[in-house]
C-alpha cells in the first residue's frame, strides 16, 4: 500500500501566521483569546473569541481582487501558499494532473452571508453585490488554490461540522493511498467571528462564560470549571505526498500519516457518546497498524464544554487502558479557541509540530482539577525534549461525525 | 451634466483601474481586459450610476463588444424605462 508523508505546514491562527510564532506560543501557554467588540444592527457588542490579525495585503499581490474572496477563503489561500512553499514542491505538467485540494469547513463564508443579508434586510431589499454566489460558496477556497497552482486532480471540500478539516485530511490521505493522485494540499478553515454567528452559538448556550479577571482564560478544558467553547478563526493546511515520490524529490518530512477513521456516533445531533468516541479511535489505530501502545501524543478535542471533555476522558481510557493515564493529552483549544471547521487541520498541524520539535503543548487554564478529567492533561507549560514517535488528533462534531488521524515518524 | 459614456469611461477608471485615455467607445472590453465576471460587477455600477435596474432576462443586457455597446444598451434601458420596475420587487410595507 502507498505510503503518504506530510511535507508542508501552513497557518493563520489566534496565534500567530506561521509554524515558529504559533508553536512557541503554544509552548509558553499564551492564548489568543479575548474580548471582541464589534457593530451590530442595534449598535455596539461585545462577545468573546480567538481572532486572527490578518492583513491581505501582506498575503495577496496588489493587483487581486482581495473583496471578491470572503475571509475564509483568504486564510486558506494564505495558509496554502505558506505550506506550499514550505514543502518546496513546483506543480508542472508533469505533476498536476495527480494533484488536488482537499479543505474542510463549517459555516464557510460566514461574513460574506452576514454582509449580503444585512444588506439585503436592513438598506436595500432590491439586490446584493454581484459576485456574491462566487465569495459564498463552500468550494470557493479550494477553487482558488486549484487554479492558482493549476492543480487537475481532485478538488473536495467537506462539511462536517467540527471534524470537516479531519476528515478532509483524511479523505486527501486515501485520494493518496489508493492512487488517485499523488500530491493533495488539504486541510481547512473557519472565520465565523461576525454578530448572527455569535448569537447562533449564544443561543446553543455552549459558550464559555469570559473569565472576568482575565478573558484570555476563559476556555479551561478539562478543568472542574469548564463552562464552555470559545470560537476562534484561521486556517491551517498541510501538503501530503506519496512517501516514495516525496523522498524522490529530497522533501523535508514532518512524519507519515499512517491512519485515518471516519465514524458516527448515530446517537444524537449534539451529544456526544463514549462509545462511538472509542470507536473512531480505535478505528484509526488499526488503520495504520499501530495499536495505542504506541501513541505518545493526543492532541484532545477538549473543546471545554462540560459534556465533551469528561466523555473524551473516559473515550482514551476505553482504548487505552491503564496507558491513559501515562500518555500525555492536550486540548490547545485552551489556547487557540475552537476553530470549528478548521479546528481538525489546525489540531493535526500542532500534532506534526510536536513530533518534528520534541514538544508537548500544554492545556492552559487548567488549575481545578475535575475528577472525570484525571489523565494528564499537560497543565500549563508545554515539555521539551520528548520522543514523540506517534500523535494521535481527534475530531468530534455536531451531527455524530468522528474523525480521528493518526502520524508517526518517518520510518 | 456627463454623457454615458464618460460616466461609463469613469467607473472604468475609479472601478477598474483602467488607464483613462484607454477607453475609447471604440475600445473592446477584451481589449480592456474585462471578462465576464467584470461585466456582471459592472452591470451594478451601472445601475448605481443610471439609476436603473438591468433587467434579470437581459443579463445579456451588457452582453457587449465594445464599450459603445455598453453605452448603446443604458441608453435603451433608460428609454424604455425598464429600470423603474426593480427586478426584486419591494419589501411588503
Amino acid at each position: 500500500m502507498r505510503r503518504v508523508v506530510v511535507t508542508g505546514l501552513g497557518v493563520i491562527s489566534p496565534l500567530g501566521n506561521d509554524t515558529d510564532t504559533l508553536f512557541s506560543a503554544l509552548l509558553a501557554g499564551q492564548s489568543g483569546v479575548r474580548i471582541i467588540s464589534g457593530e451590530g444592527p442595534r449598535g455596539p457588542y461585545t462577545s468573546i473569541g480567538a481572532p486572527v490579525q490578518f492583513d491581505p495585503a501582506q498575503y495577496f499581490p496588489p493587483q487581486q481582487r482581495t473583496d471578491q474572496i470572503d475571509r475564509v477563503s483568504q486564510f486558506c489561500i494564505a495558509a496554502a501558499a505558506m505550506a506550499v512553499k514550505d514543502a518546496g514542491i513546483t506543480f508542472t505538467d508533469d505533476n498536476r494532473g495527480k494533484a488536488g485540494v482537499s479543505l474542510g469547513t463549517g459555516m464557510g463564508s460566514a461574513n460574506t452571508l452576514e454582509e449580503t443579508f444585512t444588506q439585503l434586510l436592513l438598506r436595500d431589499p432590491d439586490r446584493v453585490k454581484p459576485l456574491t454566489v462566487l465569495k459564498v460558496m463552500n468550494n470557493a477556497s479550494a477553487g482558488h488554490i486549484a487554479i492558482q497552482y493549476g492543480l487537475a486532480g481532485p478538488d473536495l471540500t467537506y462539511s462536517c461540522a467540527c471534524s470537516s478539516s479531519s476528515v478532509a485530511i483524511g479523505e486527501a490521505f486515501r485520494q493518496i493511498r489508493h492512487g488517485y493522485a499523488d500530491v493533495m494540499i488539504a486541510g481547512g478553515a473557519e472565520a465565523e467571528l461576525a454578530f448572527g454567528f455569535f448569537k447562533a452559538w449564544e443561543a446553543m448556550h455552549i459558550l464559555a462564560v469570559p473569565d472576568r479577571s482575565n478573558p484570555s482564560a476563559s476556555c479551561k478544558p478539562f478543568s472542574k470549571n469548564r463552562n464552555g467553547l470559545v470560537l476562534g478563526e484561521g486556517a491551517a493546511i498541510v501538503v501530503l505526498e506519496e512517501m516514495d515520490a516525496a523522498r524522490r524529490r529530497g522533501a523535508r518530512v514532518y512524519g507519515e500519516l499512517a491512519g485515518y477513521s471516519s465514524s458516527n456516533d448515530y446517537q444524537h445531533i449534539t451529544k456526544p457518546s463514549v462509545e462511538g468516541q472509542a470507536q473512531a479511535m480505535t478505528l484509526a489505530l488499526a488503520d495504520a497498524g499501530l495499536s495505542s501502545a504506541d501513541v505518545d501524543y493526543v492532541n484532545a478535542h477538549g473543546t471545554a464544554t462540560a459534556l465533551n471533555d469528561a466523555t473524551e476522558t473516559r473515550a482514551i481510557k476505553q482504548v487505552f487502558g491503564d496507558r491513559a493515564y501515562k500518555v500525555p493529552v492536550s486540548s490547545t483549544k485552551s489556547m487557540h479557541g475552537h476553530l470549528l471547521g478548521g479546528a481538525g487541520a489546525l489540531e493535526f498541524l500542532i500534532s506534526m509540530l510536536a513530533m518534528h520539535r520534541k514538544a508537548v503543548p500544554p492545556t492552559a487554564h487548567l488549575d481545578i482539577p475535575d475528577p472525570e478529567c484525571d489523565l494528564d492533561y499537560v497543565p500549563g507549560l508545554g515539555r521539551v525534549d520528548q520522543d514523540i514517535r506517534c500523535v494521535m488528533s481527534n475530531s468530534f462534531a455536531f451531527g455524530g461525525t468522528n474523525a480521528v488521524l493518526i502520524a508517526r515518524q518517518p520510518s | 451634466m456627463a454623457t454615458i459614456f464618460e460616466t461609463v469611461q469613469d467607473i472604468l477608471v475609479d472601478k477598474y483601474s483602467k488607464p483613462k485615455e484607454s477607453i475609447t467607445p471604440e475600445s473592446t472590453l477584451e481589449s480592456l481586459g474585462l471578462d465576464s465576471l467584470d461585466l456582471i460587477e459592472l452591470m451594478f455600477e451601472v445601475e448605481d450610476a443610471f439609476n436603473i435596474r438591468v433587467p434579470q432576462e437581459a443579463g445579456t443586457a451588457l452582453k457587449a463588444a465594445t464599450v459603445q455597446d455598453i453605452v448603446d444598451n443604458i441608453q435603451k434601458m433608460i428609454e424604455q424605462g425598464e429600470a423603474t420596475t426593480p427586478v426584486g420587487g419591494s419589501l411588503p410595507s
